[in-house]
Formats: C-alpha cells, structure tokens, sequence
C-alpha cells in the first residue's frame, strides 16, 4: 500500500468515525417526523464509533478487526405513552417509516402520565462541540495500522520467553518465597482503539454533543506449572494514545499467572479481606445499583428508606465527579440530556443521592437528580486507629493494608457470583491469596465469600488511595473486617 | 427457504457475492465468507400493573470475513451498498497481506489445510418449528397475555407486591455465502417471556423470576404457558422467607435437574470449546479419547432440538446443525469446533461456530448442552447423602478456562440431613474444579431435564443457549455460607 492510498483509507476512517452535519440533521429529521406523525415530544440519540483491533496469538498477528457502527434511538412521547426505537437503517426514507411505525406502536401501550422530557432548565447548555472534557485525541486521526501492529506486537513477549531473552518471569511470585518452573502455554495481547461520538437532541430545543477516544492493551497467558495451567490477565487503557502504558500488559499478566502456581486449600473462617484495587470495582457496584430510584420504586433494592440515612461506616465517602476534565467516564450530560454535576452519593457512610431520572422523579414525587452515576470515586479511608494519622502520606494500597492486618485473604480477582438486589446477600468466588504477619504466603483455591452488602462496608477498615487511573470507576484497593470465607 | 428472497431483502445478486468473496480474497486470503443479517427485535413491558413501555429495534449489516490459515481479518458495513460492502472486504482482506511487516519480517501462516470442503446439498429439517410470525401478531394480544399473566400472579399469592413482567421477540432473516460458492438462508425466530416477581412478609421482601424461551413463532404463547410460569414463579416463595445460609464447606451436592445444567455449561462445556484447546489453553487440552469420567456419563452439545433456544439450522458459518457428544460413555469424545479449529485438528467442523450478530465473527460456541440420563432415581440419590446439599434454582456462573475452576450462584436449595432435604438455602455460591467435579459425579439419576429458561452465554459475545441435566451427586464441592 503507498502511502498516497493509505491517507485515502485514513480520511475515509475519519469521515466515518465521527458523526458528520447530515447525520446530524437525519437525527434531528426524526424529532420532526416524530412530531409530524403525533408524538408532543421526542428524544434522538444518534451514536457513531469506529473501532480497530489488532490481536497477536504468541507473538504473531492472529486477528485484524474493523468495526464502524452508526445508529439512532429515537425516544417518542405519544398520547401519554412512551416507547424507545433504535435502527442501524439511516437514510430519509427508512427513518421516515421508522418514525412512522415507532409513533404508532407507542399509541398501543398504555398511558403512563410520569413519561416527559426533563425540564429544560436541567439540560446541559455547555456540550457544543462534544471537546469540551478534553476527552478527544487528536492523535487518533493519524495512527495507522502499521503503527497499531508494532503496538500490539511490542506488548508480546511470548518470543523472548522461548528464546530465554526474557527471565522476568521466574522467581518473582507476588512477593512470595521459592522460584516457579513453568511452561508459558499462550499469550493473547490486543491492541484497539476507538472514536465514539454521541449526539443527543430533543424537541424542547436541547441537543449535546460527547465525542471521546479510548487507547487500549491488554495481555492474557497462560502458564503450565506442576501439570497444571493458570492465566494471568492485565490491561491498561487512556483516551489518550501518549497516556497509554505500552509493553507492559504481558509482563505483568505472566507474573498474575504464575503467582497463582502451587494454590493451596485454606480452611474456612471469618478473616480480613485485602480487596485489590484492579477488582475493588465488583463491591461497590451493587450499592450503586441499589440507588437507583427503579429498583427503589419496584421494591426491590435493599437500600429503600435508606436517604439521608447512615447505612454504612464512617469511612465510606463516595462522590461522583462526573466533570473532570480528561478523565475516563466524565460526561457533560446523562442519556437524558440533564446536565451532570459533581456531587456526594454516600458521605461518612450516609446516603446522600439517589439516581433519579425525569420519571422517576414523577412516579415518585420527589425532585430528580441524575439518571446514573458517571465517574464514582472512592475516597481514601485511613483507618480508626491514631498511627493511621502517621501514614498518609505517600501510597496506601493491598501491601499497606496487609502490613496493617497482619493476616487474612489478599482477593485478586472474583469468579462467578451474585449479589440479591433485593435483600443485599452475596457470595462470590474469589480468588487471591492468603497472607501472614503482612506477608503473602501461598495462593488460595476453591473459596468463597459470603455475607451481605450493608453488613461488609460496615466492616469497611480501610479504602486506599491507588485506583487505578485508567478506570472510569476510581475504586481503590479496600480492605473489610470479620469477611466469612468458605472452602 | 426461497434463497432470492434473502437476495432481494439485502439487495445483492449471486455475481455480486462472487465478486465481494473476490475482493475478499484478493490480498491471499485462502476463505472468506459473507454473513447478512436483518434483526427486528420487539418488546414489552409490564410494569407497575400496565404495559406501558416497549419498542422495537432494527439491526442490518453484512459482515465479511477473511482467513488465511489460522488467522482472521473481520470487517463490516451496516449497509449492503456495493462499494461499502467491498471497502469492508478490502479492510477484512488485510490480514492475508499482514504477514509481511514493513520491515520485511514475516509472520508465520499456515494454510496447508484446507478451511473443510463444501456441503453436500441434503434434505435439511427445521429446527424453529415457528407457526404464527411474531411479526403478524397484534401488539394489543401481547398486552392481553402480560396483563393476564400478571392478574394470574396476584390470584395465586397475597404476599405478591410487585410484577414485572417482560415479552420480548426478535426475527432475524440471515444469508451466508463462503468462497466455496455456498449460499445458506436462515429465518430465526426467537421469543421470550421473563417474570419477575417481588414478594412482601412482615416487612422483608424476597424476589422469584420465571422466564421461558423458545426459537418458535408466537404460538409459543399459550394459556398453559402462562399457568406454568405463573404457577413456577410462586412456587417455593415460603422457602425463600425461610432460607437460611448454610454453613460453608465441602460437603456432597445433589444437582437437581434441569437448571444445574449450568455445571455442564461452566465447568466442562467452555473447556471443551475448541478454540481454547487449539491455544492449549484448556484445561482438557490433549485429552481427546481419554476417559475423564464415570463411564455411565454422556454429555452433549446439540442444535438440533426442535424449538430449542440452542437449535440451530446453520450455525453462523453456515455449517448445518448437528449434535455432538463432547463426552461419550465417560470418554472425552470431542470437542466443539467451529470452521478454524476443525482445520487445525483436522476434522470437520461440528456446526459451533456462533456469533451474536454480524458485527462479530464466529467463534466456537455451546449450543444446547445436557448430559444423558442415567439409571439411579432422584430419591436414591438425596437418600444417599448424609449431610450435604440440595440445589435446583440457579442465576449464573462463570470458569476459569486454564485452572477450570468455576462458580455458580445458587438462588435456592436445601440441606441434606441424613437423606432428607430439610431447611431451605439461599443466596450461596459453589465452586469447585471442571475436571474434578465431573470425575466426582457419583450418581446419575433418570429424570434429564433441558431448562428452558433465558440463558445467556457471555464468552465475549452474547448467544443464546440452554442446558439441562438429570439429578446426578456430585461428591464433594465447595459450597459457600457463613461461618458461625
């Protein structure tokens, strides 16, 4: 390919990547023909990504994928009805049938009178362009798919390994005594990124724009030790390509995979649970879902009556800070258009916000907030005891709080699992280690957590300050008291 | 099926799909194929004692697929406009040229066997037994059968506070053609029906779901549909107010059947899928022929049971449905195999190669997965237990494909005291390893039942499926609970 042709496919990339003036107007067609057919109101959400993949098997290049998606929802307020529509179909004539049949399908379903647009002081008015959260990189316009492939090409050491140029992979098992002989069966590392961009419109006159590019790597190996085989699993990712932390993923997914080698059963018991912060996120999403005012209204969240009230321990502080500027998750407004804010969700363990979108807020009477949570962040949390007042300065992570506990289970990653909406019980696979006197000692299989949600985060003992900053949830390391271990 | 109205519908002539494998092909790619697909997705919702929210939603697309030995280029257009579908080709075809760097490094590919040979035309069944198209059904009757749905609900229990109750449908019309000059129509048709129901005692609420689904038409709604689900998702709530956790260990399970299916979806069936035994990757790589387990354990992966959520006519790369014994008479007998591992083991592909549409390329994947009944009695089996435990109601789970560790979250059971099921568990979690798990089925009883409930498999990409299994014991797992 010369490169005349190459910048041919590089302009064509970006012409489809992002949402152009036609398509814009082909949504805002459909708040019109919304209208036109007998909708009193309307909402489009008109989505636009492109995605590439680059994927190696053991050092070799084993998959190239190329995805453009482009496709509108099309929210219609009938007659005191409502019903969502989506089509990939995007040119006048289908969309005029679509809006067509969207209006009269919604006439079919029943009244709900709480169905309506957000109030229009709620809107967001400062989503023009789409880069006003800097989540936009301009140097995704000019990467190419040479330069993807050496991407994903340098995070493989697979080759070094079989030809022994590489030797960080033995001996060093997460801090834990004696060398691992092992055999590396594969590596999977992937490279991709991706332009999303999103237009949001409706009939009272509101339309926002978000536009983001996202970076990613990530590695899989898997590793054969004593006859058997364990994985190990990393990954990074920025909206930015300089943000992007390259060729380290397979470095550290092999050391994941062979601290794993030789687990060892544990016995059962209630312990201290250190919670890494690569899978801190799995703990606090049911209480996120548990504040949704649905699940609050449909009797099934077991934090109902639970506003303004404390139901956790002083140390759970979590805010939304949806507007941070060039930070993963931030959003200038929710689906519905309602501009988002910074806020608390739960301070010193009260609950301070309940997710509440438009109709909610109507079903049941109370004032709206926001749909979702955007960018959750998990406040550090010291501890109780005076000497924790010494330590804050500098890291505060798994290793700190294992030195603290003295001993317990250090989880590493979940495996299977739930957690009732209903009544806040859970049991989870876990897997991770077992550490003494601040120290790992072998890795643990076949255990399980149980217990219930408001009983753990008031066993909350310590919240860390190392989230990782690729994440759009910024949950740190964490650690609970008295967790009961089966195995 | 009438093949040029899959043409018309996507706006394509045979010549045209011969030049667009073409195009495919041109960069040294040694198969490509083509997969067209129209979805209309339709649904309601009950909630709140009205169905007052629904929609529908279409998707469109082709995607292309190119591969030169083992390897894959996949591209696609949501349109089927010629020169998009051929610019999607062309980006798709990369991989063949991929293997030289602009450095002049080469990257290794084998395409020394051939991608299988082309079908032999037969006789083909139909696996979607759909007489009435959803499509010609009035909205205004699937309002009725919600609302009567949940009126029936109410009648059979006071404690009934809430009812949320969802009827989705989707028809997805689906042409593949491959470089081989193979052109296979599908017409699939899915429905399901979910119930949700949230129950209220002295001030604590517990919750109960039934869902059935079907690749039928809409006669899959019936009256005795409905007294069913009405009747399963009330049945057994007394027990889920009395539940308690169990205390944790290893102790003997007793899976009952049906829904524990689930145990051969985790813990076997995702290591049996070839493509991570070609990597090495599973946990029962190189064990083909071996025995693995009691001889008097069969399991198998089927997409040919009529109606079924699993079933499939062509599976998504156009291979016809088949059922495929992964073990047979406790042998490992093989494994399932879409058209790129068939190659690299050398055998034909068993039909698995699945998608969830054509924004994605076929990997192998379960289709219905169920072990064969065996000659013990349910009752003979829990009288057989001491103490243990008893699980018949599950919502998901999750394996570890390498460690072929997995987990499955139990929402209901009871505990096994001196061969009698006893007090009501909920909430809990097993876990245990594939291979030894199977090794430890002690007991396999005669009552195979396939689940028909909405099951999911998520392994990167979403598909239907189901699972089943007869009551068998398995002798020691983990099970989770509390400690004091």
């Amino acid at each position: 390919m010369d490169k005349k042709e190459k910048n041919n496919i590089i302009k064509e990339k970006n012409l489809t990547g992002l949402i152009s003036e036609k398509e814009k107007s082909l949504a805002l067609f459909c708040i019109e023909a919304a209208r036109r057919h007998g909708a009193e109101q309307a909402r489009v959400s008109l989505s636009k990504s492109v995605l590439d993949t680059f994927s190696m098997l053991n050092g070799e290049l084993d998959k190239v994928s190329h995805s453009a998606d482009r496709s509108i929802f099309l929210y219609v307020f009938a007659d005191k009805k409502y019903g969502t529509f989506s089509t990939n179909m995007l040119d006048e004539r289908e969309l005029e049938r679509f809006t067509a049949q969207a209006v009269e399908s919604v006439k079919m379903l029943a009244e709900d009178p709480f169905r309506k647009l957000p109030d229009p002081s709620r809107t967001a008015s400062d989503a023009s362009t789409g880069r006003e959260l800097g989540l936009y990189d301009e140097a995704y316009e000019s990467i190419s798919s040479e330069d993807r492939l050496h991407i994903a090409e340098n995070e493989c050491i697979f080759s070094r390994i079989k030809s022994g140029e590489c030797n960080s992979c033995t001996g060093n098992r997460a801090g834990m005594p004696g060398e691992c002989k092992f055999t590396v069966i594969s590596e999977e590392c992937e490279y991709s990124d991706s332009v999303d961009d999103n237009f949001v419109a409706d009939s009272q006159g509101f339309s926002g724009r978000h536009t983001e590019t996202s970076f990613a790597v990530c590695s899989e190996i898997t590793i054969e030790a004593g006859g058997k085989k364990y994985s190990g699993y990393w990954w990074d990712s920025s909206p930015f390509l300089d943000g992007l932390q390259k060729g380290k993923c397979s470095q550290e997914a092999l050391k994941r995979a062979a601290s794993q080698a030789g687990p060892k059963r544990h016995k059962g018991g209630q312990f201290f649970m250190v919670v890494d912060r690569s899978v801190s996120s799995r703990l606090i999403s049911p209480v996120i879902s548990a504040l949704n005012a649905a699940s609050i209204q449909q009797e099934s969240s077991f934090l109902k009556d639970s506003l303004g009230k404390k139901m956790f321990s002083d140390g759970f502080t979590l805010l939304d800070l949806a507007r941070t500027t060039g930070k993963p998750g931030s959003r200038l407004f929710d689906t519905e258009g309602v501009s988002t804010c910074d806020m608390d969700i739960i301070r010193d363990g009260i609950v301070k916000t309940w997710f509440i979108n438009t109709y909610m807020a109507s079903k049941m009477d109370m004032a709206p907030t926001s749909e979702g949570v955007s960018r959750p962040v998990l406040q550090t949390y010291y501890g109780t005891e005076p000497s924790s007042e010494n330590s804050r300065a500098g890291d505060f992570g798994a290793a700190e709080m294992m030195s603290r506990c003295g001993s317990g289970i250090y989880v590493t990653g979940f495996n299977g699992g739930n957690c009732n909406p209903t009544t806040g019980n859970f049991s989870y696979g876990i897997e991770g280690f077992a550490f003494k006197k601040g120290k790992i000692i072998h890795p643990v299989k076949e255990m399980v957590i149980t217990g219930n949600m408001l009983e753990l985060w008031n066993r909350l003992v310590f919240a860390g300050n190392d989230a990782r900053p690729c994440t759009r949830w910024q949950i740190p390391s964490l650690c609970f008291e008295n967790v009961d271990f089966s195995a | 099926m009438d093949k040029q109205y899959f043409l018309d519908r996507f706006k394509v002539t045979v010549p045209q799909l011969e030049q667009l494998a073409g195009t495919s092909l041109s960069h040294g790619g040694d198969y490509a194929d083509l997969y067209f697909e129209h979805t209309v997705y339709k649904d309601l919702l009950l909630r709140d004692n009205e169905v007052s929210s629904g929609g529908y939603h279409i998707d469109y697309g082709v995607g292309i697929r190119v591969l030169k030995g083992d390897k894959t280029g996949y591209a696609y257009s949501e349109n089927t406009e010629m020169p998009d579908m051929i610019c999607a080709a062309k980006a798709a075809a990369q991989i063949a040229q991929s293997n030289v760097l602009p450095d002049g490094r080469t990257y290794r590919v084998d395409a020394s066997m051939a991608i299988g040979t082309k079908q032999e035309p037969q006789d083909m069944p139909d696996f979607y037994p759909a007489e009435k198209m959803w499509r010609d059904s009035k909205t205004s009757e699937f309002i009725a059968v919600l609302k009567k749905l949940e009126a029936m609900i109410f009648a059979r229990d006071s404690r009934v506070l809430k009812v949320i109750a969802k009827l989705a449908w989707s028809e997805s019309e689906i042409m593949m053609y491959n470089s081989f000059g193979e052109l296979a129509c599908d017409f699939r048709p899915i429905g399901s029906l979910v119930v949700s129901v949230i129950f209220s005692e002295h001030g604590k609420n517990e919750n109960k779901t039934s869902s059935r689904s079907f690749r039928a038409g809409a006669e899959m709604i019936s009256d005795n549909l409905l007294e069913e689900m009405a009747s399963e998702v009330v049945s057994g709530i007394d027990a889920r107010f009395q539940a308690i956790r169990p205390k944790g260990g290893r102790m003997p399970v007793v899976m009952g059947a049906g829904a524990s299916g689930i145990l051969l979806h985790e813990a076997m069936g995702h290591s049996f899928e070839a493509d991570f035994n070609r990597k090495g990757q599973s946990i029962f790589a190189g064990m083909t022929g071996k025995q693995i387990c009691s001889p008097s354990i069969s399991i198998v992966d089927d997409g040919t049971l009529a109606g079924n959520r699993g079933a499939c006519n062509f599976d998504d790369e156009g291979v016809r449905g088949q059922k495929t014994y992964m073990v047979k008479d406790g042998v490992l007998a093989s494994y399932l195999h879409d058209r790129i591992s068939a190659r690299w083991y050398g055998l034909p592909s068993t039909g698995n190669g699945r998608r969830e549409s054509f924004r994605f390329y076929p990997i192998p994947r379960m289709r219905a997965t169920y072990m064969e009944n065996g000659q013990a009695s349910r009752d003979d089996l829990i009288s057989s237990v001491k103490k243990g435990i008893y699980v018949d109601e599950f919502s998901n789970g999750q394996v570890k494909i390498g460690e072929g560790d997995f987990t499955f979250y139990v929402k209901s059971g009871f505990l096994i005291e001196n061969g009698h099921l006893t007090a009501p568990v909920t909430d809990i979690n097993i876990i245990g390893n594939g291979p030894q798990a199977l090794a430890d089925i002690t007991a396999v009883a005669d009552d195979l039942k396939i689940d028909n409930g909405t099951w999911t498999c998520g392994k990167d990409q979403n598909v239907p499926v189901s699972c089943g299994i007869p009551t068998v014991l398995v002798k020691s797992l983990t099970v989770g609970g509390e400690q004091f």
